[in-house]
């Protein structure tokens, strides 16, 4: 499905945090969102997950996202993986993944505490659905580890499989191998390519990391002081004249 | 522990405690109905504050609210102490009992719109009002309540059998089995059953949506957890356990006094959960059988401890002493949880990278038709 910005703003008092952004991702693609500090990236993942209210609109298919509450966005297929690990330290991964099952799950406060059976049965269903994407992401040897004992990059892919976890139209990546060692990166990007080919989701990555972006994403969206100063093909974008002069500092 | 373990542990705990009123005499069987009393208490609050992450200064009101719901809702009108006329309802005893929990828990509801927008310290001094609150409508609600003098608790029963009174007499294995008796067997079945309902929820949906929401709000709302639905829920399933806890005090006190419910009782609360650390199930269990128990213990053996003064004597009485100790006791939990949080980052340093695994190996894990599956099922 196809996930649409259409003139998307958000001001913090006087700083114009985005201004009037809007681009496209297709499903099936991978679409990086670039710029230097402060462009307006991770304000471009919080307009689209309904963190702050933003003016112009945010469309899922033909579903309005803006002005929905966090959980009813995520609720639509939108995932996200934090930059800054938002993980439960002292749950399990398989706790921490069955979370993201939350929307897709009924089980409240009432039939939960009595134990029913369509309750044991739901859980059953889906931590065997989380084993399989665990799996997917490699984590299944430390299904029963507590996140907290985890090295960084561990957690970090606890932060994506959490993501996937959800079954997403829509997939938020925000730096996810950003503070990785190099062969932790190759294995992200590998995973990336691979959901991207297997599940059929429109991928959003914020990255700094220049040739990881060029190389994997099908279509970048280049933000300066919150503008979209280009968009395209990584060749396109590369040769941009707005893009290199963002960041070199170059006068052309 | 494997589970056979556990299992074997968990039925030989319940039979020990289903034996005690074989053996314990009156004043002990009283300790411990306070004791589960408060278990219930605990339990409910750690489920707010450990798991929620919501802090709740509100829990004496909630008790009251069970206690005095009770006591009003199956009482008989009739004459209170000092001249005054008190009102009741005169349900029958349980269903009086049943409505004085959905009493708590509808007044953790009507809170609901506080609760479910605010979180932490704001929560905690918000919450504080209900206390003074509740302390204001016991002492002038004189009908309802009995005013300063309070008002006596009815005894449980059922088609005329008292579960918690002396009638009709009984006799089992050549124990007469009296209130005291019979409240312990009550109280206990409460207990289990508070403690069995809060682990499931704990373990299940609600409480790892609640565990995600207490340490990263936004990533809850993220993963689709509606935040002020869980934070108004969460209050209400701590006010229905502080409910049925007012109620079972009640009952084991036989007369309920305004003075009892006030801010003292709540932090009371607030320290048997820290005590057996915050968000177990099983601690707040140990917690509140440590802060309840003691100081009825020590008052007991009040006059063969030595240091401790008597009521009314200069010195440190039973009282005091007590609070000294969980005092204490909670500084003992948070500095030893500190020293476990640098022993585990230490292991965690001292560890190599816990996962190796290469892309190679986890397609390779995943089982013949696995893609096509995550395929199939994914949207």
């Amino acid at each position: 499905m196809k996930l649409s910005l259409r003139d998307v703003s958000l001001r913090f008092g006087g700083v114009r945090a985005l201004d009037s952004v809007s681009f496209d991702v297709e499903p099936g693609t991978v679409h990086a969102v670039i710029g230097p500090n402060g462009a307006g990236k991770s304000s471009c993942f919080n307009a689209i997950c309904g963190v702050y209210p933003v003016g112009g609109s945010v469309r899922l298919g033909d579903r309005e996202l803006t002005g929905l509450p966090p959980h009813a966005i995520a609720r639509l297929g939108v995932a996200r993986a934090f930059q800054n690990i938002a993980l439960g330290g002292a749950d399990t991964v398989l706790d921490n993944l069955m979370v993201a099952r939350h929307h897709l799950t009924r089980a409240g406060f009432v039939s939960t505490g009595l134990g029913l059976r369509r309750v044991r049965r739901e859980e059953d269903r889906h931590r065997a659905r989380v084993t399989e994407i665990a799996a997917f992401t490699g984590l299944d040897a430390v299904l029963r580890t507590p996140v907290a004992e985890l090295s960084y990059g561990g957690r970090k892919r606890v932060e994506f499989a959490r993501a996937l976890a959800a079954e997403p139209r829509v997939l938020l990546l925000d730096e996810p191998v950003a503070g990785m060692t190099h062969h932790e990166k190759a294995t992200t990007v590998a995973l990336i390519r691979e959901t991207r080919a297997v599940l059929g989701v429109a991928v959003v990555l914020v990255e700094h990391d220049m040739p990881l972006v060029m190389g994997l994403a099908d279509r970048i969206t280049v933000l300066d002081f919150g503008r979209v100063i280009a968009d395209g093909p990584p060749a396109h974008v590369r040769e941009h004249p707005e893009v290199l002069r963002a960041y070199l500092g170059a006068h052309s | 522990m494997s589970r056979v373990m556990r299992t074997v542990g968990t039925v030989a705990a319940l039979g020990v405690l289903v034996a005690m009123p074989f053996y314990l005499d009156a004043f002990w069987l009283q300790v411990g109905a306070f004791m589960m009393a408060a278990i219930i208490g605990a339990i409910g609050l750690t489920v707010l504050v450990g798991t929620a992450g919501q802090l709740s200064l509100a829990h004496a009101f909630f008790l009251a609210a069970g206690a005095y719901g009770y006591a009003f809702l199956a009482g008989e009108p009739g004459a209170g102490s000092a001249g005054t006329t008190l009102a009741g309802a005169g349900l029958p005893t349980p269903l009086a009992a049943l409505l004085a929990v959905a009493l708590a828990g509808g007044a953790g509801l009507a809170f609901s719109p506080v609760a479910g927008r605010l979180n932490g310290l704001y929560l905690g001094v918000a919450s504080l009002g209900l206390v003074f609150l509740g302390q204001h409508v016991l002492f002038n609600a004189r009908p309802v309540t009995g005013g300063f003098n309070g008002r006596s608790v009815p005894e449980l029963s059922v088609f005329g059998f008292r579960l918690t009174g002396d009638e009709p007499e009984l006799v089992l294995l050549g124990v007469p089995f009296g209130a005291r008796e019979r409240l312990w067997y009550v109280a206990l079945a409460c207990a289990v059953a508070g403690y069995v309902v809060a682990g499931r929820i704990v373990r299940g949906r609600p409480g790892r949506a609640m565990r995600l929401m207490r340490q990263n709000p936004i990533a809850a709302a993220s993963m689709g957890v509606p935040l002020r639905r869980y934070r108004a829920g969460a209050f209400v399933l701590s006010a229905m356990y502080a409910g049925l806890a007012g109620i079972l005090i009640a009952l084991t006190a036989r007369r309920i006094v305004p003075d009892y419910f006030g801010l003292v009782l709540s932090i009371e609360y607030l320290a048997m959960v820290v005590i057996g650390g915050l968000g177990s199930v099983r601690g707040a269990a140990v917690g509140a059988a440590f802060v309840t128990g003691l100081p009825l213990v020590l008052s007991h053996y009040g006059d063969d401890i030595g240091f401790l003064a008597r009521p009314g004597e200069d010195g440190v009485d039973a009282a005091t002493a007590v609070r000294m100790l969980y005092g204490a006791a909670i500084v003992a939990f948070v500095i030893g949880s500190a020293q476990q949080a640098r022993k585990a980052q230490k292991a965690r340093k001292g560890t190599p990278n816990a996962i190796t695994i290469t892309m190679d190996r986890a397609r390779r894990a995943l089982p013949g038709g696995a893609r096509r599956r995550l395929q199939r099922q994914g949207r």
